[in-house]
């Protein structure tokens, strides 16, 4: 009885609650393609080597192994691109927005989804500075919102950090693999 | 009869009478957040699971690149909510045992029913059947067909059709059965 008790508990303790969106699309688009006035979808149909490759180095394969950025452009300018990365955490999931300069860095990081459950935890952490600590970020670096908010929240919204951190280690490593270095050719 | 619900204490009627209150809450929340994410058509759940149609049935041998111009509007446009394998394999982790959880304590108050044993025998199989099918159809719909679409909405059905007939006939044997007072 004691063990049918605590599984009920577990039970209840890992429902996952409704995924609610935090920042609607258009909104983040026009947040991280600032002034753009032209808009494109460039889906990169991974051949089997690149998405085994994707997912040596960062453990994650995009839904039917296809990466989607969307361009924006300025008249003929580029302004800069963009991805949306969905991470899938014990409590449900949440969608990162993650803008890129043309340079290649970091623009700037959007938390657009999350569940009932996480939103004050995402809440907390971006109150706390987690997403002013990926501007600017380049391939070469990993992201660290979690040092960055640690002792500054509660662990959950630490938790939560380390989370969206895999969301932009993800986005960061397909835009220098796949988007901007080109695909390798088998 | 193991026990009989029309000879329970007025406690042990009204804990049942409370509890099948709070599942139907659940149930009818459960059915709303349903309809905001799946739906309770075929082709609304089958685009859930099975996910957009695959523009490329084959991986390529080498990366491709497809790029197209789009609107701003076009972001606006409501997003099909898609379960891929890793949350529907979280899905299922979760879900199925607190179905089943679900499914036990219905059947408890089915053996408190004046029912026949090809009857309850019935009812605890539905019960049971109804998550099974839910999942079956959603892991079908995924790797098979989306024409499993239709398993999974039978599941979502069986479920409410189940949980309808188990509170209307013990409410009825509880508190409205003839000689159904208090031992």
């Amino acid at each position: 009885m004691n063990g049918m008790l605590r599984v009920a508990a577990a039970t209840l303790l890992l429902h996952i609650t409704p995924v609610v969106v935090l920042i609607k699309r258009p909104a983040a688009v026009q947040a991280l393609l600032p002034g753009a006035n032209a808009y494109f979808q460039r889906d990169l149909h991974l051949s089997d080597r690149d998405a085994h490759r994707l997912h040596e180095v960062v453990d994650w394969s995009p839904e039917n192994d296809v990466l989607t950025f969307y361009l924006g452009r300025t008249g003929t300018t580029d302004v800069g691109s963009l991805e949306f990365v969905r991470v899938d955490t014990p409590h449900g999931p949440i969608e990162v927005a993650v803008g890129f300069t043309t340079a290649g860095a970091i623009r700037d990081v959007l938390v657009t989804k999350a569940t009932v459950e996480m939103k004050p935890w995402i809440q907390e952490a971006v109150g706390a500075g987690l997403l002013r600590s990926y501007a600017g970020l380049q391939a070469s670096q990993a992201p660290a919102g979690a040092a960055a908010v640690t002792g500054k929240t509660g662990a959950l919204a630490t938790y939560v950090a380390a989370e969206v951190d895999k969301g932009v280690q993800r986005a960061l490593t397909a835009y220098s693999l796949f988007y901007r270095s080109g695909a390798t050719r088998s | 009869m193991l026990y009989d619900l029309r000879r329970a204490i007025p406690q042990v009627k009204w804990l049942i009478t409370c509890l099948l209150a709070t599942f139907g809450l659940a149930y009818l929340f459960g059915s709303l957040m349903v309809a905001l994410y799946a739906g309770f058509t075929p082709a609304r759940v089958a685009a859930t699971y099975a996910g957009p149609a695959m523009t490329m049935p084959m991986p390529p041998e080498t990366t491709v690149t497809v790029e197209r111009p789009m609107q701003m509007e076009e972001f606006a446009q409501p997003e099909v909510h898609a379960v891929d394998t890793d949350l529907l394999v979280q899905d299922t982790h979760v879900h199925v045992p607190m179905y089943g959880l679900l499914a036990a304590a219905l059947s408890l108050i089915v053996l408190g029913l004046p029912l026949s044993r090809g009857a309850g025998m019935g009812l605890v199989t539905l019960l049971f059947s109804a998550p099974w099918l839910d999942f079956a159809g959603m892991w079908l719909t995924k790797f098979a067909s989306p024409h499993f679409a239709i398993v999974t909405l039978a599941g979502g059905y069986a479920m409410g059709i189940a949980y309808l007939v188990v509170s209307v006939l013990a409410v009825h044997r509880m508190w409205f059965s003839r000689s159904g007072g208090t031992p």
